[in-house]
């Protein structure tokens, strides 16, 4: 509770009585860098809205620093840096005409320009119009943009959103670097979990307004497991020789998959099958991937809406099917 | 606070043509003035304003004033919130730490100054053209003055109007219809009835009731700027 940079409490906003963000307890402690990960719609860019006071909550309270945003908005937002979706910018302006604007409102010395044009890599391009400016370049102008005050918390919405890999690796190592160099504490969105994946220290994914699981990424990664997959010649028999040695596997594309077993079974296994006769073409581990186990927790939760069900569990299933290939 | 907030919005509207726009309204009217002048000097000089020549040039400069200062308004505050709106740079300049009510100001004060910087060159330009076309008699450095500050005050209702609206709608085409309409219908100001705040700058021009319909506008002006700041500082930010 101290040390909790963001900290929510049953946080909801409602759009013509649908629920955008349904009672969301956000916990974001210091340091860390928390990726806020869900589909597309499922109240990341609302809960980020709330927590810039953009917009205000139907009901629940959100603390930053340990301080009320409703009475302490201003005191707060001082030191908070925010990159809200697409990047805001003015395109007849040039990049130091565009941050002069906010640091006449911030009123940090002028030095700091230079600094946050430094650290995104602008400082080439600072005297061009933004008009002219790649979408990558815009966004790293809107990073500097929030870096700007020297703020203690960072909240980025889909920071790497229509970027190339580059710009998105980019991006990426920026974002990765700043708890360790400067000390802030960043709160990420994105609908991509292998982003998350590689940024994050830990993890809170939304669905239908709905915190569904909040916790660190080994603890996310552990909840994935993982499977046995062996490959070989004539598998249905194999899958008898499996049961004689107590396992059971499943039968996948002419693989045996085995779910929850140790080495020394496994061994003990390969050596009977081997003595069987049968040819053994690849004994491997596959890590569930988090994108399954992403799909499954999201589509999971949309399962108790009966509607959203239909719709979404076909599409689940296509990018699964992707994933598998 | 609101200080810095202002120099940030004189900031950005560098290069975005809305200082031309202050530049070419008042001179466009002394040069149609001019051309006025210029093509019937001796029927408007000897005749129709004999011994009045200044008082003639203001008075006929004065049925163009309250058009152009509604067109002013419509076009400036739809210019300087398109600033804010094309990129919809709401979000991160009221994510700042700032008041909404004193973003709000700021947006206000940067068109009033502009508005003012417009009359004085309406007099400035007004004056020269009266110079150079030699008039006769003291110069009336008073109504030069006043010839398009007076009537400005009194349009101040639609600015409250148009602030509110420019602000707040994404869709500028919405402010820009209800400003030219407004422009319109003003041309008409004289034979408007005196209920009507846009015929207010129309009597001023015509130097009736000066001073009332000034503090009207003013007043109305207050009323409409509370409201639409209320709401500014309430409503939710897309």
């Amino acid at each position: 509770m101290t040390d909790m940079m963001i900290e929510t409490r049953n946080l909801t906003k409602k759009y013509k009585g649908t629920p955008a963000v349904d009672a969301l307890n956000l916990a974001i402690p210091r340091g860390e860098i928390y990726g806020f990960l869900g589909p597309n719609g499922a109240g990341k860019t609302t809960t980020i809205r709330m927590l810039l006071g953009l917009i205000k909550p139907d009901s629940g309270v959100v603390q930053i620093f340990g301080q009320d945003l409703k009475r302490e908005r201003i005191k707060i937002l001082r030191r908070v840096g925010s990159l809200v979706e697409y990047p805001s910018y003015y395109g007849h302006l040039n990049a130091v005409e565009n941050l002069e604007t906010i640091r006449r409102i911030l009123n940090v010395p002028k030095s700091r320009i230079d600094e946050v044009l430094h650290t995104v890599g602008l400082t080439k391009d600072a005297k061009r119009s933004v008009k002219g400016y790649s979408l990558g370049m815009k966004q790293r102008l809107g990073i500097a943009s929030a870096l700007l005050g020297s703020p203690e918390l960072l909240i980025l919405d889909e920071p790497t959103n229509g970027l190339d890999p580059s710009g998105i690796l980019e991006i990426r190592e920026l974002i990765k670097k700043m708890p360790q160099q400067q000390g802030i504490t960043v709160l990420v969105s994105s609908h991509l979990l292998s982003e998350v994946e590689q940024m994050a220290s830990s993890v809170g994914i939304v669905n239908q307004g709905k915190m569904i699981f909040q916790d660190s990424i080994p603890n996310l990664q552990r909840k994935a497991g993982s499977e046995i997959h062996i490959a070989l010649s004539e598998p249905d028999a194999a899958m008898i020789t499996a049961r004689e040695q107590g396992c059971f596997p499943r039968l996948d594309q002419g693989h045996l998959v085995f779910k929850g077993i140790d080495n020394g079974q496994i061994a003990r296994l390969v050596a009977a099958l081997v003595d069987a006769r049968h040819s053994i073409y690849r004994v491997e581990e596959r890590r569930k991937s988090l994108e399954d186990l992403f799909l499954t927790m999201t589509s999971g939760a949309s399962n108790a809406s009966s509607e959203r069900h239909e719709a979404s569990a076909p599409r689940a299933a296509g990018l699964r099917k992707e994933a598998a290939r | 606070m609101i200080g810095k907030l202002l120099a940030a919005d004189l900031l950005k509207m560098r290069r975005t043509g809305i200082w031309w726009v202050v530049f070419i309204g008042p001179v466009g009217l002394a040069a149609m003035q001019a051309l006025n002048f210029g093509l019937r000097y001796d029927y408007l000089v000897y005749d129709a304003y004999a011994g009045d020549a200044w008082g003639g040039l203001i008075e006929s400069t004065g049925l163009f004033v309250p058009i152009a200062i509604y067109l002013a308004m419509t076009l400036l505050m739809s210019m300087i919130a398109n600033i804010e709106n094309r990129q919809n740079s709401w979000k991160q300049t009221l994510a700042l730490p700032v008041r909404r009510s004193q973003v709000f100001a700021s947006k206000f004060l940067s068109c009033l100054i502009q508005l003012l910087v417009a009359c004085a060159l309406l007099s400035g330009s007004t004056l020269i053209l009266g110079l150079a076309l030699k008039f006769d008699g003291p110069i009336p450095y008073l109504d030069l003055l006043t010839s398009g500050l007076y009537p400005m005050l009194a349009a101040l209702p639609l600015l409250g109007v148009m602030l509110w609206l420019t602000l707040t709608v994404r869709n500028q085409a919405i402010p820009i219809a209800l400003g030219i309409t407004a422009s319109l219908v003003s041309v008409f100001g004289a034979s408007l009835p005196h209920a009507l705040p846009l015929s207010w700058p129309g009597f001023v021009a015509h130097g009736q009731q000066t001073l009332t319909f000034v503090g009207l506008g003013i007043a109305v002006f207050i009323v409409l700027y509370l409201l639409g700041s209320l709401h500014f500082s309430r409503k939710d930010v897309a």
